[in-house]
C-alpha cells in the first residue's frame, strides 16, 4: 500500500469516526429535522424560525448544563430536582423584585443563594449520607414543592422586572433575542469550566473511575457536593431566564424540565455512566428537542398524536447512540 | 481426531491481536495444561470455548462434531463448563442458588428448592474439606464467604453441570494449600470419570503435578504442545517466553544504612492488620512478602488513607502524618500504585493526558484555571521518562497495551514528586519488557532518594528489587529478611511459617 | 493461630451481621417506619380507627402498591421504568372504554394485555436495543400517555364508567375486612408466588451481576424483557384499582404514580442498583407513604406548610432507607 492509499484510508476512518461522534450526529439530526419541517411547512427552516427555536431552547440549555455536570460526575449521578429548583427560582425572583428593576439584583442574589442551599442539601445527602442520587433528588422535589408553597403562600406574586424581560426578550442584530446571547455566554463558560479548570478535570475523573480518582488525591465528597450545588445554580439561572420570558411566576413554571433535561444530556452524547461527554453535545441536544417540539406544533397534529410522535422520535434519537455495551465482547 | 479440537482461532480487540491462528487439541480423561505469559491469549482462548468472547474466526469440534458456540448457553449445551479468573458468582444469592443458577430444577417455571438444595449439597460435598469443619455453607449468601471459599464454590458450580469439558482458569489463585489439594482431588476424580479438564495456570508446580499434556501460547500464537512427563521446567519456560530471558533486577544493593528514614510507622492496626512497625529510608526499597492476601495490600492502602486505620502513628520525613483520606496522603508526599489497574488506577474512558495529570493538577493551575501548555509538557515528560509508547496524548488510555497502561498509572505519580512510593503488585499482568522498564524506574526513584514500599506476588521480583523484605502472615509482620537472608528459601519458609532450614 | 478453632464462632458472628446488613435491616427499617407512622396516626388522628377511614386508606394504597410491586421487579433486575404510571393510565382508559362493548371481564383482559404489551416494548428497547432504561422509558412514557389521550380524549361528553358493582365492591368488606385489604393481600401473595419462580431467581441474579449471570448461562436479555412485562402487568392491575376507586378513567391520572412507586420501593429496602430487596418491603413502603399522607390530613397544619412537611417526611423516610441500601459497595 503506498502512502496516498494509506492517507486515503486514514481519512476514511476519520470520517467514519466523525460521523459516530455524538455532537456531529446530533447536528445531522437537527439538519434533518429542519429539512423535514421545511417540506411540511415551508419557512420552517428560515433564519427567523431558527432564532425562535434557539430563543426557547436557551432555557432548557441552561438548566441542562447543570444536569450535564452532575451526570458527567458519574456514580449514577442525576438531578431530578432541577425543574423544581428552576421553578423556585422564578418564584423568588418574581416575589423579591416585585416587578421593580431596582430590586432585580437583590432578587437574583436571593434566588442563587436559596437554590444553592438546596443544591447543597442534595450534595450532602448524596456525598455524606450516601443516598442514591435518584432518590435524594427525587425526595428533594417534594421538599422544594413544599418550600415554594410556604414561600409563596400557594399563589406566587409579583412578576418579572421590565429589565429582566428586556434582557431575555430584547431583539438584537438579526432579530436574535437576548436569551440566545445569554445562553451563548453560559455555554462558553460551561465548556471552559469543564475543559479548562481543575474542577472540570475532577468531574471527568470522578465520572470515569471514582475509586481511581479518589486514589489520585481527589476529595470525593467535597467535589460531589460541588456538582449538585453547580447544578442547582444553573437551574436557578434557567428559572430566571424563563421568568423573563413568561413574565409571571407560577408554582410549576419550570417543572417540565425535570426529565427533558436528562434527555438533552443523553442525546448530546453524554453517557449516564459518567466520564464521557460534554456540554457542547447537550446544547445541541437542547436545540434538537426544541426543534422537534416546534415541528410537531407546525405539523398541527392533535395533542395525543403529538405526544406519541414526540416519544417515538426520542426513542429513535436515543437509539442512534444512547446504546450500551453488549454483554458478549 | 481429538475429543476437543479448536483450530485457526483469530481474535482482535480493537487494534490489538489477542489470538492469531491459535489451536488446542485435547482428549477425554486428561488434564490439559494451558500455558503462556500474561497477555499470551490464554484467557481469550478459554473464553471463546466457553462462549463469552466472540472470535473473529474459529473452528471447534467436540467429539468429532462441529460445535457452533455463540454464547455461554450454547457452550453449556455442548457440555462445556468454566471457572473464570473473575468470579461469576452473585454475592447476594445463597451458595445453593449460585450453585444451581441457570440450571435450576423447575416445574412449570416454579423452583423446586428442596431438589436444588440436595443437588447443591451433593456437589459441594465433594469439596467439604475446603470449608472450616467440613460444614457446607449452603444457605449463606456468597458475599459472606472468604475469597478462597468463594473460589471453591465457583469450581463446584462448574462441576455441578457435569461437564464433558471443564475449564479451570487460574482457579487456584486465591486458595490455601489445603483447599488446592481438595480441588486437585476432585479434578483427578473427574479425569478418572472421563472428563477433559483444561487447566490454564501460571504455577508451573501445579501444572506438573496435575496435568498430562499442555498447550503453550506465546503472543497469541501456538508455541508448542508438550507431554509434561517428557518436558523439563526450563524447556516449558523457554517455550513460554521465547528468547526473552527472565529479567534480573538484582544488583543495586546500595548501602542505605546511614540515610534518614522517610517513612516511619509504629503500632499501626486496621481491621485486618496488627502491630505494624516499619521504617523506610531514603533510597531504600522495602519489600512486603508472604502468601497472597496476608495484609500487604491492606498496609499500603492504610498508609495511603484509603483504608481506615484503627490505631498507630506514622511519620513522613519526620512530620507526623496519618492520612484519613488519600488527598491528605498525596499532599504529604505519598503515592500509591494500586493493585487493580483498571478498577483503581485508570480513568478508562479518559485520554492518556488526563490520566497522567490527575494527581498533580494543582501544580499546573492558578485559582483552579489550568495551563494546558504546562500540563501537556508535564505529561509528555512523564511519558518520555517511562518510555510509554503512545500515538497521541489525547488518545484514550485503554488504547495502550497493558504494560503501557501500568506505566501511565506509575507515571502520574512522578509528576507529584513524591517522597514515599507505595507499589502494590505493580508488574501484575504486564509483559516482560514493560516489567524491565518498571524495574529500571524503581531503581531510578531510589537513586533520587525516594523511599519505596513494594508488594509483589512474584517472589523473584521481590527478592531482586528489595533491600529488605518484611514477611506478612495473617495481618502481622512475622519476619524481616535482610542482607544474606534475602533468599527464595528463607522467603518461602517465612511465608509458610515453617522453621527455616 | 489454629484456624480450626475459631471458624464456627466467627462464622456465626459473620452470618448474624450479614443477616442484618444484607437481608433484613432494610426491611426492619421499613417495618419500624410503618410502626411509627401507625402509632402516630393512632395518637393524632381521632377518626383513624373508623371503618370508613381504614377502608379508604386501603382503597387508596392499592394502585400505588400494585405499581410499586411491578417497579420492584424491574428494579431488582437493574432496570427502572419511568413509564409505569402512564402504562397504568393507558390500561385504565383501554379497559373502561371496552367495558360497554365487550363486557367487564374481556375488557379487563384486554387492559391486562395492553399493560403487558407496553412492558414488552419497554423491555425490548432496554434489553435488545440496549437503551439506557431511564431515558428509554421516559421516552415511551410520552407514547403511552399520548395513546391514552387518543383512546379517551379528556372532556369527552359521555365518559365511559365502570359498572357500579365494581365501584361498590371495592369499598365493601368481607368478614369485616375491607375488600381493598384483601386485594393488598392478593398482591402480596402474587409476589410470594412470583418469588418461587425460576424467573425471579434469575432477575435477582441479573440485578446482582449481569456479566456473571450471562457467563453462567442465564438468558439475561430474556429475563430483562420479562421484568418489564411483569411490571407492565402489575401496572394494569393498578389501573383496575384506579378505575374501581374513582369509577371512571382520567387520561392524566397515573402519571405521578411512577415516582411515588420508586419512593415506595426505596423505603421498602430494595436496592436501586438491583439484585437485593423485594416486594414485601415495597408494600410496606407504600403503606408508610399512605399513612404519612393520612397523618398529615389529621394534623391539619396550615395548608401552606403541609406540603413542606410532607416533603420533609418523605425525604426523611427515603434517606433512612436509602442509607441502608447504599451501604453495600461502600467501604
Amino acid at each position: 500500500m503506498n502512502t496516498a492509499q494509506l492517507r486515503e484510508r486514514m481519512q476514511a476512518v476519520e470520517a467514519r469516526d466523525l460521523l459516530r461522534h455524538p455532537v456531529v450526529l446530533s447536528l445531522l439530526v437537527l439538519v434533518a429535522l429542519f429539512a423535514a419541517g421545511n417540506v411540511a411547512a415551508p419557512g420552517f427552516a428560515s433564519f427567523g424560525s431558527l432564532t425562535n427555536v434557539l430563543r426557547i431552547a436557551a432555557f432548557l440549555g441552561v438548566i441542562a448544563a447543570g444536569q450535564t455536570i452532575v451526570i458527567l460526575g458519574g456514580g449514577e449521578g442525576i438531578d431530578l430536582s432541577v425543574g423544581k429548583i428552576a421553578t423556585f427560582s422564578t418564584v423568588i425572583v418574581a416575589q423579591v423584585s416585585q416587578g421593580q428593576d431596582e430590586r432585580l439584583l437583590l432578587a437574583i442574589v436571593t434566588a442563587f443563594a436559596y437554590c444553592g442551599l438546596i443544591g447543597l442539601g442534595n450534595g450532602i445527602g448524596v456525598a455524606y449520607l450516601r443516598i442514591p442520587p435518584l432518590v435524594m433528588t427525587l425526595g428533594m422535589v417534594g421538599v422544594v414543592t413544599g418550600i415554594i408553597r410556604v414561600y409563596s403562600g400557594g399563589q406566587p406574586e409579583g412578576r418579572a422586572p421590565a429589565m429582566l424581560s428586556a434582557l431575555v426578550n430584547g431583539t438584537t442584530v438579526g432579530g436574535i433575542r437576548g436569551s440566545v446571547w445569554i445562553w451563548l455566554v453560559v455555554a462558553v463558560f460551561t465548556i471552559w469550566l469543564l475543559r479548562g479548570t481543575t474542577f472540570g478535570r475532577r468531574v471527568y475523573a470522578l465520572g470515569a473511575n471514582r475509586r481511581a480518582a479518589e486514589l489520585s488525591g481527589i476529595n470525593l465528597q467535597r467535589n460531589l457536593v460541588l456538582l449538585y450545588v453547580a447544578s442547582s445554580l444553573y437551574a436557578a439561572l434557567g428559572g430566571m431566564l424563563l421568568l423573563g420570558f413568561a413574565g409571571a411566576a407560577s408554582i410549576n413554571l419550570a417543572d417540565q424540565y425535570q426529565l427533558i433535561s436528562i434527555a438533552a444530556v443523553v442525546i448530546g452524547g453524554t453517557t449516564l455512566a459518567g466520564g464521557v461527554g460534554g456540554y457542547l453535545g447537550t446544547a445541541v441536544g437542547a436545540v434538537v428537542l426544541q426543534t422537534m417540539r416546534n415541528l410537531l406544533i407546525v405539523l398541527d397534529i392533535p395533542a395525543a398524536g403529538r405526544q406519541v410522535v414526540n416519544g417515538i422520535i426520542l426513542i429513535v434519537l436515543l437509539s442512534l447512540y444512547g446504546r450500551q455495551r453488549r454483554l458478549r465482547q | 481426531m481429538a475429543f476437543l479440537a479448536m483450530r485457526g482461532v483469530d481474535k482482535r480487540f480493537g487494534g490489538v491481536i489477542a489470538l492469531r491462528d491459535a489451536s488446542l487439541h485435547a482428549e477425554r480423561g486428561e488434564v490439559h495444561g494451558l500455558l503462556g505469559a500474561n497477555g499470551s491469549g490464554k484467557s481469550t482462548l478459554n473464553k471463546i470455548l466457553t462462549g463469552v468472547v466472540a472470535p473473529d474466526r474459529v473452528d471447534i469440534t467436540i467429539d468429532g462434531r462441529p460445535a457452533a458456540i455463540s454464547g455461554p448457553h450454547d457452550a453449556h449445551g455442548h457440555g462445556v463448563a468454566a471457572v473464570y479468573q473473575e468470579l461469576s458468582l452473585i454475592p447476594d444469592l445463597s451458595v445453593t442458588a449460585n450453585l444451581v443458577l441457570a440450571s435450576e430444577d423447575a416445574r412449570l417455571g416454579f423452583l423446586r428448592r428442596r431438589a436444588d438444595r440436595e443437588r447443591a449439597a451433593e456437589v459441594l460435598g465433594r469439596f467439604a474439606a475446603a470449608f472450616p469443619g467440613g460444614n457446607l455453607p449452603l444457605d449463606v449468601p456468597i458475599g459472606n464467604l472468604s475469597p478462597g471459599e468463594q473460589q471453591v464454590v465457583e469450581i463446584a458450580k462448574a462441576v455441578a453441570r457435569r461437564p464433558n469439558i471443564l475449564v479451570l482458569d487460574e482457579a487456584t489463585a486465591s486458595l490455601y494449600s489445603a483447599q488446592v489439594e481438595v480441588v486437585f482431588e476432585v479434578v483427578r476424580e473427574l479425569k478418572a470419570a472421563g472428563t477433559l479438564v483444561i487447566f490454564p495456570s501460571h504455577r508451573l508446580g501445579e501444572i506438573f503435578e496435575l496435568c498430562d499434556r499442555a498447550t503453550v501460547l506465546r503472543n497469541g500464537e501456538l508455541a508448542g504442545e508438550v507431554t509434561l512427563a517428557d518436558t523439563s521446567e526450563s524447556e516449558l519456560v523457554e517455550l513460554m517466553v521465547g528468547s526473552l530471558a527472565r529479567p534480573a533486577g538484582r544488583g543495586h544493593q546500595v548501602a542505605t544504612q546511614e540515610r534518614a528514614a522517610r517513612l516511619e510507622v509504629s503500632g499501626l492496626a486496621t481491621d485486618r492488620l496488627r502491630d505494624i512497625d516499619l521504617s523506610v529510608r531514603a533510597g531504600e526499597v522495602v519489600g512486603l512478602g508472604g502468601l497472597a492476601g496476608q495484609g500487604q495490600s491492606e498496609l499500603l492502602n492504610a498508609l495511603f488513607g484509603s483504608t481506615r486505620v484503627r490505631q498507630g502513628t506514622m511519620e513522613v520525613d519526620g512530620r507526623p502524618e496519618l492520612p484519613r483520606h488519600p488527598k491528605r496522603a498525596v499532599t504529604a508526599g505519598l503515592a500509591l500504585v494500586p493493585g487493580d489497574r483498571t478498577r483503581e488506577g485508570l480513568l478508562p474512558v479518559r485520554p492518556i493526558l488526563e490520566n497522567l495529570t490527575v494527581p498533580s493538577l494543582r501544580r499546573r493551575s492558578r485559582f483552579g484555571v489550568l495551563s494546558h501548555e504546562r500540563e501537556r509538557e508535564a505529561a509528555r515528560s512523564a511519558a518520555e521518562q517511562l518510555q510509554i509508547k503512545y500515538g497521541s496524548l489525547d488518545d484514550g488510555v485503554m488504547t495502550l497495551s497493558g504494560g503501557n497502561q501500568q506505566k501511565v498509572v506509575v507515571g502520574k505519580w512522578l509528576l507529584t514528586e513524591p517522597s514515599v512510593v507505595l507499589l502494590d503488585d505493580p508488574t501484575k499482568g504486564i509483559d516482560v519488557r514493560a516489567k524491565q522498564e518498571l524495574y529500571e524506574l524503581i531503581t531510578a526513584l531510589t537513586t533520587d532518594g525516594v523511599a519505596v514500599l513494594l508488594n509483589s506476588s512474584d517472589d523473584d521480583e521481590l527478592l531482586g528489587l528489595s533491600h529488605r523484605i518484611l514477611v506478612f502472615f495473617e495481618g502481622r509482620i512475622v519476619a524481616e529478611l535482610t542482607g544474606d537472608g534475602l533468599t527464595a528459601e528463607r522467603l518461602v519458609a517465612a511465608a509458610l511459617q515453617v522453621a527455616s532450614a | 493461630m489454629s484456624p480450626e478453632q475459631t471458624p464456627s464462632t466467627l462464622q456465626l458472628v459473620r452470618d448474624a451481621r450479614s443477616w442484618l446488613l444484607r437481608g433484613r435491616l432494610p426491611v426492619a427499617t421499613a417495618v419500624a417506619l410503618l410502626m411509627v407512622t401507625l402509632v402516630a396516626n393512632l395518637l393524632i388522628a381521632e377518626n383513624f380507627l373508623t371503618a370508613f377511614n381504614i377502608r379508604s386508606i386501603f382503597a387508596n394504597v392499592i394502585p400505588l402498591a400494585a405499581v410499586a410491586v411491578g417497579q420492584t421487579v424491574i428494579v431488582l433486575g437493574r432496570g427502572i421504568d419511568l413509564s409505569i404510571g402512564t402504562i397504568a393510565t393507558l390500561s385504565s382508559v383501554v379497559t373502561v372504554s371496552l367495558v360497554e362493548p365487550l363486557g367487564l371481564l374481556p375488557a379487563m383482559l384486554v387492559g391486562l394485555g395492553s399493560g403487558a404489551a407496553c412492558g414488552l416494548v419497554n423491555g425490548l428497547l432496554v434489553a435488545v436495543v440496549r437503551l439506557q432504561p431511564i431515558v428509554a422509558t421516559f421516552a415511551t412514557s410520552f407514547v403511552w400517555s399520548g395513546l391514552a389521550l387518543y383512546v379517551l380524549p379528556p372532556g369527552t361528553a359521555a365518559a365511559p364508567r365502570m359498572p357500579d358493582v365494581v365501584v361498590q365492591g371495592y369499598r365493601n368488606s368481607i368478614l369485616g375486612v375491607p375488600n381493598a385489604a384483601w386485594l393488598l393481600l392478593l398482591i402480596a401473595l402474587s409476589w410470594l408466588v412470583l418469588k418461587r419462580t425460576a424467573l425471579l431467581r434469575h432477575v435477582y441474579a441479573v440485578g446482582g451481576d449481569e456479566q456473571a449471570s450471562y457467563a453462567t448461562g442465564v438468558r439475561v436479555v430474556r429475563v430483562q424483557i420479562m421484568t418489564y412485562v411483569v411490571g407492565g402487568t402489575y401496572a394494569a392491575f393498578a389501573s383496575f384499582a384506579m378505575l374501581a376507586n374513582s369509577g371512571s378513567a382520567d387520561a392524566l391520572a397515573g402519571g405521578n404514580l411512577t415516582l411515588v412507586s420508586i419512593a415506595a420501593l426505596v423505603i421498602g429496602g430494595t436496592r436501586l442498583s438491583g439484585g437485593a430487596g423485594g416486594a414485601g418491603g415495597t408494600i410496606i413502603g407504600g403503606m408508610v407513604l399512605q399513612l404519612l399522607t393520612s397523618l398529615l390530613v389529621a394534623l391539619r397544619p396550615p395548608t401552606d406548610i403541609r406540603q413542606l412537611i410532607d416533603g420533609l417526611l418523605v425525604i426523611f423516610a427515603l434517606a433512612l432507607a436509602g442509607l441502608w441500601s447504599s451501604r453495600r459497595g461502600g467501604r
